[in-house]
């Protein structure tokens, strides 16, 4: 670096600030505050501000799993600043066995403190339980198992039918769409940018309908986990990510190198925002699958179809200018935005918590955000982009998500 | 209101349905994704055809938005019949096909013997609404069983549910092993498992019996429960006519004494008295369709409006349904009422004749009246007694009984005598 990038603020340099080493000077201002901090511990300066009053107990139930017919564990975490302790389970108001692990030996769960609460209950698949904690100061922490169906454990059979579902759901629905590319190549100019107007109003859909999905399923999040900064914190790391991506392909292509500076970058970014979205769908499938709450109906499946074929143009509408990508970069392409569905169908089945599906929705929701203003600097390099008829199929590309949208949530 | 065609009344019907049909569904979440999993359910529901309402409505007459009383359409399933069960007494002679039965004498005992078999099925609860339902003998309420007092009943039990169940029978049981708890003699039955009860048929009276397992809120409400009738001996009432009413054995006159006597003699099923009296078991019951802890079907003997008209203009017109209708009887019969309250999530459960007065005997123990001259009794849950009804002097029409908690009364525990 010789000019100067940081608008004039640098002064010249200082070898040894306040005569300390480099390191020592680095290290200071930590070791004040530690000083500080300890300080405080040490004199407790508040103690004459203490009240005694008690702060609420804070204690979530994630999620649920059923190993057997005959057991329910409860994943239960303290999101509070303070010990509590499990003194009894009440299951549909009716006192009951239970068993907390995972706790260090007892019923105590220090604050961020996670266990599993095992009850021995006979239940019965499809009917609903209802689950109270009483803690030691008698609050209660509620909890109700909607439709419960036993839990699949990890086995190769589970593996194989996410892994098929997720081919059907995101893999061919894709390539299918894909297949429109060479009817893309014959259009003219106007009608492309057309097209990729449509595209970009199918990702912003995306990114609405995922972004309002992230909001509701962070308030399952454990308080602790700040389900609601989680999410923003995942939107904006996936559009600085993918941005910085993006940024560095832009370095290279001023560099000189041609393949950067093609349509190919902008499709696989394409390809890898609606990789991040079907990401969290897979998830979504897989954790409804592992809650049992999937029907492998055919009209579901073929809901999901019709809802994901419409990515295909998306992904390959940014190379039908200029010469053809080759065959396995469409299905890199393909299986960068359709095999995620199974990789978030193993995950969702296999691990599933609100949290991580929260962070997984506001990562697709951030990467495909990025990627639309990468198609609207597309569309601008080769003319107005806010034409009317950019701006009518933008709004038909939302359209038509949310009808397909309809085929999954009648 | 325009008067509608047959086919539009129909289709009306038909929707209507559908919506009690989709109301009584367990709700989801709605998101999105969660959505996934009701449209399986309600696929696989479609599928396999449940829920699905049947057609034989009737238009409300000229003023259905006031006078048409319960749930639409008729019951489809046959395989129970509210009307039939009222009057079904088992006392070992073999009066019902589905429970094996035999009475015969031992050590100078009469002894009642049954089999009841815990099984897993399905109950209709309102016209299209099915209820899963753990049932003794397949039936909800169980077989009523009836025995005189001092008799021995014995009921072999098997278990071919998938929870485990056991028999509770509320008599006086002075062997804790046969008392049909978790915690004594055989405990609960797992699926498969069998055991033979023995109770002695004490006191006299309108008990009942219900599976003790746990968690015993489930375990009663899903439908195992049923009557015990135990008739008085008239030979011990005229030697202890003191335990049969509330006087002292000092106040006993000839007369009480003979009037508890013929009181027996009338309650007891081997006696001619007891010909003259016509006797209708009743079993309040409820619903929990949606895993709630509140019922949304209620009803005497387990079918909402079973006992209801059929169809009425209300203006005074009405017709009989197929599966609907009124429980027929003779001004010139006495009625006797056992009625048993087996409710779940609700404390009381009441019963209420209208346009008539009633005798009640609480827990049906004693030949006097605990309340005379009632139109409204309150039991609270496992409470019973009996009720002696008296129409001779009524007109012939319809008299409407009913739960007077007035929500009881309109989710389905309505009902009406036609006094001819």
């Amino acid at each position: 670096m010789t000019d100067s990038t940081d608008g004039g603020t640098a002064a010249p340099r200082i070898d040894r600030p306040l005569g300390l080493p480099r390191w020592a000077a680095a290290v200071l201002p930590l070791l004040l505050l530690a000083l500080l901090a300890g300080g405080f511990f040490a004199a407790t300066p508040f103690a004459s501000l203490d009240a005694g009053g008690e702060p609420l107990p804070d204690v979530t139930v994630s999620h649920t799993t059923l190993p057997d017919d005959e057991t329910v564990i409860l994943h239960v975490t303290n999101n509070g600043p303070d010990a509590v302790t499990i003194s009894q389970v009440l299951v549909d108001d009716a006192y009951w066995h239970f068993e907390v692990r995972g706790a260090g030996g007892d019923a105590t769960l220090a604050p961020r403190e996670r266990a599993r609460v095992v009850v021995p209950y006979h239940w019965t698949p499809g009917w609903d339980l209802g689950f109270a904690l009483v803690l030691s100061d008698g609050a209660t922490v509620h909890h109700t198992l909607v439709a419960p169906s036993e839990s699949p454990g990890l086995t190769a059979d589970l593996l194989l039918t996410m892994a098929a579902i997720g081919l059907f759901v995101g893999v061919v629905p894709v390539a299918l769409g894909m297949l429109w590319f060479p009817f893309l190549r014959t259009m003219s100019d106007r009608w492309l940018h057309a097209v990729l107007a449509f595209s970009a109003g199918i990702l912003v859909f995306l990114a609405i309908d995922a972004g309002i999905e992230a909001v509701e399923l962070a308030e399952r999040v454990p308080g602790a986990f700040e389900g609601q900064a989680l999410v923003a914190l995942g939107v904006l790391g996936a559009f600085l990510a993918v941005q910085s991506v993006s940024a560095w392909r832009e370095a290279r292509a001023e560099d000189g190198d041609a393949r950067a500076a093609s349509g190919l970058r902008v499709a696989y970014l394409v390809a890898l925002g609606i990789g991040l979205h079907n990401l969290a769908e897979g998830l979504a499938i897989g954790s409804s699958f592992a809650l049992g709450r999937v029907s492998l109906g055919a009209f579901l499946v073929v809901g999901f179809m019709l809802h994901n074929v419409t990515e295909g143009p998306a992904v390959v509408a940014p190379v039908a200018r200029g010469e053809r990508p080759l065959i396995r970069h469409f299905a890199g392409m393909g299986v960068l935005a359709g095999a995620p569905v199974i990789l978030g169908g193993w995950l969702g089945s296999l691990a599933y918590s609100p949290t991580l599906g929260a962070l997984f929705l506001a990562v697709g929701v951030g990467a495909i955000l990025q990627v639309v203003g990468e198609l609207r600097a597309m569309i601008g390099r080769g003319g107005a982009s806010s034409t009317a008829l950019n701006l009518l199929t933008f709004l038909v590309g939302l359209v038509v998500m949310y009808a397909t949208d309809l085929f999954v949530a009648l | 209101m325009p008067s509608l065609t047959y086919p539009d009344a129909a289709a009306l019907t038909k929707r209507l349905e559908a919506r009690l049909v989709e109301g009584l569904r367990s709700e989801l979440t709605a998101t999105r994704r969660s959505v996934l999993g009701g449209l399986g359910l309600a696929g696989g529901a479609t599928l396999a055809g449940v829920g699905r309402a049947d057609d034989g409505g009737h238009a409300g007459g000229q003023d259905g938005s006031h006078g048409n009383f319960g749930a639409v359409g008729e019951y489809r399933d046959l395989e129970f019949d509210p009307h039939e069960y009222l009057r079904r007494f088992n006392t070992g002679r073999g009066e019902s096909e589905n429970v094996p039965q035999d009475v015969y004498e031992e050590d100078g005992r009469t002894v009642r013997e049954f089999t009841l078999t815990a099984v897993d099925t399905t109950v209709t609860i309102a016209p299209g609404v099915e209820f899963s339902a753990w049932a003794y003998n397949g039936q909800v309420p169980g077989p009523t069983l009836r025995a005189v007092e001092g008799d021995l009943i014995r009921v072999h039990f098997e278990n071919l549910g998938r929870h485990a169940h056991t028999i509770h029978p509320h008599l006086r049981n002075l062997d804790p092993s046969m008392d049909g708890v978790p915690t004594n003699g055989p405990g609960v039955l797992d699926t498969g498992e069998s055991y033979t009860y023995e109770w002695i048929a004490q006191p006299a009276g309108c008990h009942f019996y219900h599976c003790h397992s746990l968690p015993l809120k489930e375990h009663i409400h899903r439908g195992l429960y049923g009557a015990i009738v135990v008739d008085p001996d008239p030979e011990r009432v005229s030697e202890r006519p003191a335990e049969y009413c509330d006087a002292h054995p000092s106040q006993i006159t000839p007369a009480l004494s003979a009037d508890l006597v013929a009181e027996a003699e009338t309650r007891n099923h081997a006696h001619d008295a007891n010909d003259a009296v016509d006797e209708l078991v009743m079993v309040m019951n409820g619903f929990d369709t949606n895993f709630d802890g509140d019922n949304e079907v209620y009803a005497v003997n387990t079918r909402a409006f079973a006992y209801g008209v059929g169809d009425t203009d209300g203006e005074g017109h009405w017709e009989p349904g197929e599966t609907k209708h009124p429980i027929q009887v003779d001004r010139t019969r006495r009625q006797r009422v056992y009625l048993i309250n087996a409710i779940e999530f609700d404390p009381i459960n009441s019963f209420h004749t209208h346009s008539q007065f009633f005798d009640y005997y609480d827990h049906g123990t004693g030949l006097r009246p605990t309340h005379a001259t009632v139109d409204t009794v309150m039991q609270c849950q496992a409470q019973r007694g009996i009720i002696e009804l008296d129409y001779a002097s009524h007109d012939p029409g319809l008299y409407m009984f009913h739960a007077h908690q007035s929500e009881f009364a309109e989710l389905g525990w309505m009902s009406f005598f036609e006094v001819i």
